[in-house]
């Protein structure tokens, strides 16, 4: 579907056309109590199909306006088994304090993921065992990654902007997290997410073609100056890694609602945007009966990539 | 069950019009009239007609009618209207009588009287069998204090007891605790599926236009149907018939128009109204950045009318209008409604009229965005709906009166036809049309069982079809809340109905007068909704689309029971009129959706659609001062609106985005000599639900907010307060040599929000550090926006020549 495409840009239309009152409109941060509550197993549990290190994390939520790291959850144990029963163990790496339980490639096994195999993950903290299963999808290579100046009028600024280049193979429901590294970081603003069913934002559009306009600029970083203001994207000596990740249908609608959940534009858009917090879904269970509720998500992606350096103006695409 | 045919329905009426006739039609005779302004020729519309002897009358009917059955014998009557002077007769009456009346315009100096009284009759809301009714006519509206400076028809509606908003430049108005879909709006008889200008700060109807508005709360009469909670019924006003006039005003964001003239003299007029907002003028003005930009909104309003004969008046009204959001270089956005009304009253008698509509509504929106030469896109989603609706009304006597009629309406959805080029290539991702049919047949009497006591019972008898061309999709049954998948599709032929409803819709209203000034009222009625607003933000937006109920969505139907008091009464030679309401609503197949539910271009929308109950009730306070230097009123609702969903809120019973505990209006106006008006009016509302997390964690390097009792709507907005101030200053109406000016003119300054008080739309979450580096804690802060968050001062100059 292209409307998601039209609709992006419909709010830019919004919250420039009512400038007027934009200037009466308010967006404050204000201090509000959120109460308290009892923490829970959050288990980040994303690997992929690269031949390095693969992290799942195991953390507790905890209080909306806690100023500390997640508390970490020590002891567990972290297993997955792909449909060759082939297991993969990943062990607690105590130095982290992230809670990473960490699993290392060795000479017999480079890559934990393969692409059309089903995984499935085992968590057991405290006798207590959580699961879930993914699937490995397909990813196309990027083509080619174009970099383009894009004059801007009045009092904003020129930019340079990227566009990778790939096309989605034939045949509807293949889902991608297209995830940018720029000088190394990867892009987690909620307004970098970028992600495609198919060749575009949602089920139901295009299929088999070259990715739509707002996903293949969907790469690059929105970056502000010191001021607020949106500045360029990319300048000299900038460089920018694309790295197309598998979904499944279930881990693409968690990333849409991750996506609807978090990125606020605040001010007029609200206007427009704002709808009811809800919690975004989960496909992590516990397997006794009346078990604990836990938070996260399981995904196994394969990858394809490609990165640009961004040297001098001879890099720019007419 | 089958749908109640035109036929038996007018099989039906024979009957009931020859048992009424028996019983109370003995030596009775009529007498009837027409009563219009003296001065322009139009028709008057509720206009009190009040006969001393039997203390009690009737009012003038939409095409400015009254009849009235009575004995033989000598009568006063009364004929009174606000702005006009009161005007009194005596007849004889021996035979059946006609009696046509100019009422004059009441001079500048006689207005000195009411200035926000809906009626001159103090009596009138006791004596009339309507309950839960709400009349604001146009001279009342402006007199308001409207955000910058322009009148607005539902702005003005928020005053009124049992009429609520979401907040600030949020479309549309909550009627009882219902959403703002189930509101049937209608102008001219046309419906209109989106009311606002510039998202919701402004409505579309031009105050030049408009001759009054009405909203039925409860007690919806039975020639209206097709929504659950209110019916909004706003009418055009007449064209001048004796001479040209024109009405005008400059503002702050707009400027109006309007020009009335007869075609022929005392036979027909037409009015043209327009509007155009400046706004793009503006912003480009103080920056340059807006060169470019075409920012702007237009409507055009046309009324006229046209008496063929004694007999017949042919009516046609039309509304054209656009909000365009265009970007010189890479595309723009708009969108507008279109209606047009033809209307044939035909009076076969003294006692018996027909009045026959065919109505067009459509309304549009379309976005269009370039990249490049290579990437385009087109998005364009409608909704136009055909109606035709004959009415017809019989006076069997001064104590009964029988209205019945049809209705039918074709409606042609388009959810999305999108296309472009995607590097160059074509493509169409455009969703099918869908097509669907509503058609009602309903018959009410009013009739008197005693001099107390009045009933009005009718019953509807509603149909809907979903037409084919056309699919319906089957889907798999899952856990509530979670996305409905698709196991089986059957498509249908040009024709074929797909899903077929039948709703058998009784009404009923009873008035038990307690004396000539104080009375008790109920009402009961059922209201079905087959085609459904779908919006799932805060505020509705020009983007949400309409969509028909299928062999998945189901109608929405609910029922309402109303209870009042009404008493009028006189205070230090003032008339006072007070009202108390009590109300219950429930409904079953409310609308809500899943989380992360996608609204928009999806062919499988109804896998997002969740169903559930809902429930409001309430009681609602009403003291009006209606005459005097000093008049205005106090409106207090205390009310409660609840949804129940499966798969929201763990199934539990949770407050809807609307529900508002308390809700305070007070407005005052004060005329402080012949030239100078003061007006003033406070709004208070308890803060709107909203749902706040109470724990977060982190996925992927991102902060997802968390709320671990799933609850929906857990807390409250901070409470709405708002003070507003307008002054209005009339122009000389004389020269400095003594002679009078032919302009009538007036300077309204108005403040909005006085003393600035930044009340808040909503509150978001949101994480307050990006890409971190390891070990580094992700931060999260809360954000309050409003909408209007200062003070607004406007002015606006209106001229009448």
């Amino acid at each position: 579907m292209i409307s998601k495409q039209i609709l992006d840009k419909a709010k830019t239309y919004f919250s420039l056309s009512l400038i007027t009152l934009v200037l009466l409109a308010c967006d404050d941060e204000i201090t509000v109590d959120t109460g308290s509550s009892t923490p829970i197993l959050n288990i980040d549990a994303w690997v992929n199909d690269k031949s390095e290190e693969q992290y799942i994390y195991l953390t507790t939520t905890q209080d909306y306006f806690d100023d500390e790291l997640p508390p970490v959850v020590s002891g567990a144990e972290v297993t997955i088994t792909d449909s060759e029963q082939n297991t993969f163990t990943f062990t607690e790496d105590t130095d982290s304090d992230e809670g990473a339980y960490v699993w290392v490639p060795d000479s017999t096994t480079s890559n934990l993921v393969v692409e059309g195999r089903t995984y499935t993950l085992s968590v057991i903290v405290d006798g207590e065992e959580f699961t879930s299963t993914s699937t490995a999808g397909r990813v196309p290579q990027v083509d080619s990654i174009s970099i383009y100046l894009e004059v801007k009028e009045g009092r904003m600024k020129d930019e340079y902007i990227a566009e990778f280049w790939a096309v989605d193979p034939v045949g509807t429901g293949d889902t991608y997290w297209i995830k940018t590294y720029k000088n190394g970081t990867l892009l987690t603003k909620p307004s970098e997410l970028n992600i495609a069913y198919d060749a575009s934002k949602n089920s139901g559009g295009l299929d088999g073609v070259t990715f739509i306009s707002n996903v293949r600029e969907g790469i690059n970083a929105n970056e502000t100056d010191d001021d607020g203001f949106r500045s360029s994207p990319l300048t000299f000596l900038d460089s920018i890694y694309v790295e197309i990740n598998s979904l499944t249908e279930a881990s693409f609608s968690y990333m849409s609602e991750v996506i609807t959940q978090t990125n606020k534009d605040g001010g007029i858009s609200e206007l427009l945007t704002s709808s009811a917090l809800a919690n975004v879904s989960c496909n992590i269970y516990s397997t006794s009966e009346n078990g604990s509720v836990v938070v996260g998500f399981f995904n196994v992606s394969t990858t394809s990539g490609l990165g640009k350096k961004f040297r001098t103006v001879s890099d720019l695409s007419p | 069950m089958r749908l109640l045919t035109f036929n038996k329905i007018i099989c039906l009426s024979i009957l009931f019009i020859l048992t009424q006739h028996i019983v109370f039609s003995q030596n009775k005779l009529t007498l009837s009239g027409n009563v219009t302004d003296a001065t322009t020729g139009e028709k008057l519309v509720g206009v009190s007609v009040i006969i001393k002897e039997i203390n009690g009358g009737s009012t003038t009917n939409l095409d400015g009618y009254y009849s009235i059955k009575l004995a033989a014998g000598t009568y006063n009557l009364t004929y009174s209207y606000i702005g006009y002077q009161k005007t009194t007769q005596t007849i004889n009456l021996k035979k059946n009588l006609e009696v046509d009346i100019a009422l004059e315009q009441a001079t500048d100096e006689l207005e000195e009287v009411e200035i926000l009284a809906e009626d001159e009759n103090s009596s009138i809301d006791v004596q009339n069998i309507e309950m839960s009714v709400n009349k604001l006519d146009i001279k009342v509206i402006k007199k308001l204090p409207a955000l910058m400076g322009e009148v607005d028809v539902v702005k003005s509606l928020q005053f009124l007891p049992g009429v609520s908003s979401v907040g600030e430049g949020s479309s549309g108005f909550n009627v009882r605790g219902g959403s703002v879909g189930q509101n049937l709006v209608l102008m001219d008889q046309a419906p209109l599926y989106n009311s606002s200008h510039m998202l919701g700060f402004f409505s579309v109807f031009n105050p030049d236009a408009v001759e009054d508005v009405k909203l039925y709360k409860g007690g919806i009469p039975a020639d209206y149907g097709g929504r659950l909670s209110s019916v909004l019924d706003v009418n055009l006003k007449e064209g001048n018939l004796e001479k040209t006039e024109v009405n005008g005003g400059v503002g702050v964001i707009f400027s109006r128009l309007a020009v009335e003239t007869p075609i022929v003299k005392n036979k027909g007029s037409v009015l043209v109204a327009a509007r155009r907002s400046y706004i793009d003028g503006l912003t480009a003005l103080f920056d340059d950045d807006f060169e470019g930009f075409g920012l702007n909104f237009y409507d055009v309003t046309l009324k006229s009318n046209y008496k063929i004969g004694k007999k017949s008046t042919i009516y046609l009204s039309g509304f054209l209008g656009k909000d365009n959001f265009g970007f010189a270089e890479d595309g723009g956005f708009s969108w507008g409604n279109k209606t047009g009304t033809l209307r044939w009253n035909y009076k076969f008698n003294d006692r018996f009229q027909a009045n026959i509509s065919a109505v067009l509504s459509n309304y549009e929106y379309q976005l269009s965005f370039e990249e490049d030469e290579e990437n385009t896109y087109d998005w364009t989603s409608s909704i136009t709906n055909y109606k035709i609706k004959p009415d017809f009304n019989y006076f069997i006597s001064e104590n009964s009166e029988l209205s019945f009629g049809v209705e039918g309406n074709y409606y042609n959805f388009e959810p999305s036809t999108t296309y472009g080029t995607n590097d160059g290539e074509f493509i169409d991702t455009s969703l099918d049309r869908k097509y669907a049919s509503e058609s009602a047949a309903y018959l009410s009497h009013q009739f008197k069982i005693f001099d107390a006591i009045e009933v009005k019972y009718g019953l509807r008898v509603s149909n809907f079809r979903l037409i084919g061309p056309g699919s319906a999709a089957f889907y798999n049954d899952t856990i509530p809340g979670l996305r409905k998948t698709v196991v089986e599709e059957k498509s249908y032929n040009s024709g074929e109905t797909i899903a077929s409803y039948t709703t058998p819709e009784p009404r009923l209203a009873i008035k038990v007068g307690l004396n000539s000034n104080e009375s008790i009222k109920m009402s009961y009625n059922r209201m079905a909704q087959y085609i459904h607003f779908i919006s799932n933000s805060t505020a509705s937006n020009p983007l949400n689309i309409w969509t028909p109920s299928s062999n998945n969505l189901k109608p929405t139907v609910g029922d309402q029971f109303a209870l009042g008091y009404f008493k009028a009464f006189n205070h230090k030679e003032n008339d006072y009129e007070f009202s108390a309401e009590v109300f219950y609503k429930k409904s079953e197949n409310e609308v809500d959706y899943i989380n992360g539910a996608e609204l928009l271009g999806n062919e499988y929308l109804e896998g997002e659609l969740l169903s559930g109950l809902g429930r409001s009730y309430g009681l609602e306070l009403y003291l009006q001062k209606k005459t005097g230097t000093f008049t205005g009123w106090v409106s207090y609702t205390l009310s409660r609106s609840e949804l129940k969903v499966d798969g929201i809120n763990n199934g539990d019973w949770y407050l809807s985005r609307y529900d508002q505990l308390h809700n305070l209006k007070v407005v005052g106006s004060y005329k402080f000599n012949g030239r100078w008006t003061i007006t003033s009016d406070f709004a208070f509302a308890t803060g709107t639900p909203t749902t706040f997390p109470n724990q977060k964690y982190i996925s992927q390097g991102i902060v997802i907010p968390y709320n671990s009792e799933d609850a929906r709507n857990n807390v409250r907005l901070s409470p709405y307060h708002r003070l507003d101030l307008s002054l209005r200053m009339e122009g000389k109406t004389h020269k400095n040599n003594g002679k009078k000016r032919k302009v009538k003119d007036y300077w309204v300054f108005s403040i909005y929000n006085v003393y600035a008080h930044q009340n808040a739309f909503s509150i978001y979450f949101t994480q307050s550090d990006y890409r971190v580096s390891t070990g580094q804690v992700l931060g999260t802060e809360a954000h309050k926006v409003s909408i209007i968050g200062t003070m607004v001062p406007s002015f606006s100059y209106n001229f009448n020549f």
